[in-house]
């Protein structure tokens, strides 16, 4: 049996989990932020 | 340790804080995996496909780890009321349930060329689905109270009494016959070879700094809605 | 402060009380949670015949044969207090090999021979990579059980 299409699968759903976590938490820290400091601004 | 308890204090330390530790997760992650892909050799009986390592046992760690963070975070809200520490289990809860989510799913993609199998029912692998279990449970909870700032009592009590799984997944494998193996490193023993262990530590640190960005990240987020739905509240009252 | 001691007293206390729960769940429920049974555990007769389990240990160095029919294969499991013997038909996994674990899936008959419908291979937690075994195999004359962790396939 060949290994490297299971090592590749592997990486590939870890790497792909862990960059689609990691933007979408920054997407939405900014625009959490953004609003916070819009509404800050509002009288 | 009240020194966060002011938000500013403990922004004025996480905005700084967050890119360096993002971009020191992925640089060692990268330098990590690139070495396990390339740099080690197969083991004797696994093969290649040994380097699976470098991805599932980090996993695994975090997995446990967050939720040890979670057990910590509400300890810390129900006896010292400490007014982050909700925001940091709720922080810690998805990234932690990826992280298990992605240990069972590189285990299993491991398991079928070594063992022969996809799954089963062993206390190792039973118990790992258990914290996924458990993660959804309380991710359900924590979203339920109302409020983002806060502070939902039950979410932190099924946080707390959710920790008994933790040494349970420890234990799993010396307490039962389990399929999967015992514990290859410990406190006193590592029976993996030099050439073989190298890049681990290095996937350790990188998995964990990524995921202290993450949480930073997620910390932030939550207090800035706490902060708008305050703002909005205040505006509407006046 | 008179309240936060009180609180954090009943959360220590608490959180001992679960743990040790979960000692006490994972104790009770030590045989039924385990995945296999062991070649001792045949020879001690504990181990019911007919019905589907596993059986599980190192597989006898030199023990692995094959029948004339080309199919069926016939080995020897062990742990360090007993053997058992075991006959399957049918594709073994890569890592299914003399002087390592194996977890075999079917019936012990009623002769004493664990009759296998499917074969998983366990390996153990030292990991080396193949030039150092081919080096220990020739630097030492191992006996068949010995080796750290090679009683724990």
């Amino acid at each position: 049996m060949n290994h490297w299409p299971f090592i590749i699968a592997a990486y590939a759903i870890t790497i792909a989990g862990l960059i689609g976590l990691t933007l979408a938490s920054f997407a939405a820290m900014r625009r959490a932020e953004a609003a916070a400091d819009a509404i800050r601004k509002k009288p | 340790m009240h020194i966060f308890a002011n938000p500013n204090r403990f922004l004025g330390i996480a905005r700084p804080l967050t890119p360096w530790l993002a971009w020191g997760g992925v640089l060692l992650v990268a330098v990590a995996l690139a070495s396990g892909l390339f740099l080690t050799p197969p083991e004797r009986l696994q093969g290649e496909s040994v380097r699976i390592m470098y991805v599932h046992v980090p996993a695994a760690w975090l997995g446990m780890g967050g939720w040890t963070g979670i057990a910590i975070a509400s300890l810390m809200q129900l006896v010292w009321r400490h007014p982050l520490a909700a925001v940091a289990a709720r922080a810690v809860a998805f990234p932690g349930a990826l992280f298990t989510a992605i240990c069972l799913v590189t285990g299993s993609i491991w398991g079928r060329p070594t063992w022969g199998t996809w799954w089963v029912w062993d206390g190792r692998l039973t118990s790992m689905l258990v914290l996924l279990f458990l993660y959804i449970a309380y991710i359900a909870l924590a979203d339920a109270s109302s409020d983002k700032g806060g502070s939902s009592r039950v979410a932190a009590i099924f946080g707390l009494v959710g920790a008994i799984n933790i040494p349970i997944i420890k234990y799993s494998v010396d307490w039962w016959n389990t399929l999967h193996q015992t514990a290859s490193i410990s406190l006193t023993k590592n029976t993996i070879d030099g050439s073989i262990l190298w890049p681990l530590p290095i996937a350790l640190i990188g998995f964990s700094l990524l995921f202290g960005a993450i949480v930073l990240m997620r910390m932030r987020a939550l207090l800035a809605e706490a902060r708008i739905e305050a703002r909005l509240k205040r505006m509407a009252d006046a | 402060m008179k309240a936060k001691h009180q609180r954090l007293v009943l959360a220590l206390v608490a959180v001992a009380a679960i743990i040790g729960a979960a000692f006490l769940a994972m104790s009770a429920l030590k045989d039924t949670a385990a995945l296999f049974r062991t070649p001792t555990e045949v020879a001690a007769g504990t181990v019911p015949t007919g019905k589907p389990l596993r059986l599980a240990g190192m597989v006898v160095p030199g023990s692995i044969q094959r029948d004339p029919d080309g199919v069926t294969i016939r080995f020897v499991l062990t742990d360090e207090g007993a053997t058992a013997p075991v006959t399957f038909r049918g594709i073994t996994p890569d890592l299914f090999k003399e002087g390592s674990g194996a977890v075999a899936e079917g019936k012990l008959g009623t002769d004493g021979v664990f009759v296998a419908d499917n074969i998983l291979a366990k390996h153990d937690e030292r990991y080396m990579p193949p030039q150092m075994e081919s080096a220990m195999k020739s630097e030492k004359d191992k006996p068949v059980t010995g080796g750290a962790g090679e009683a724990r396939p």
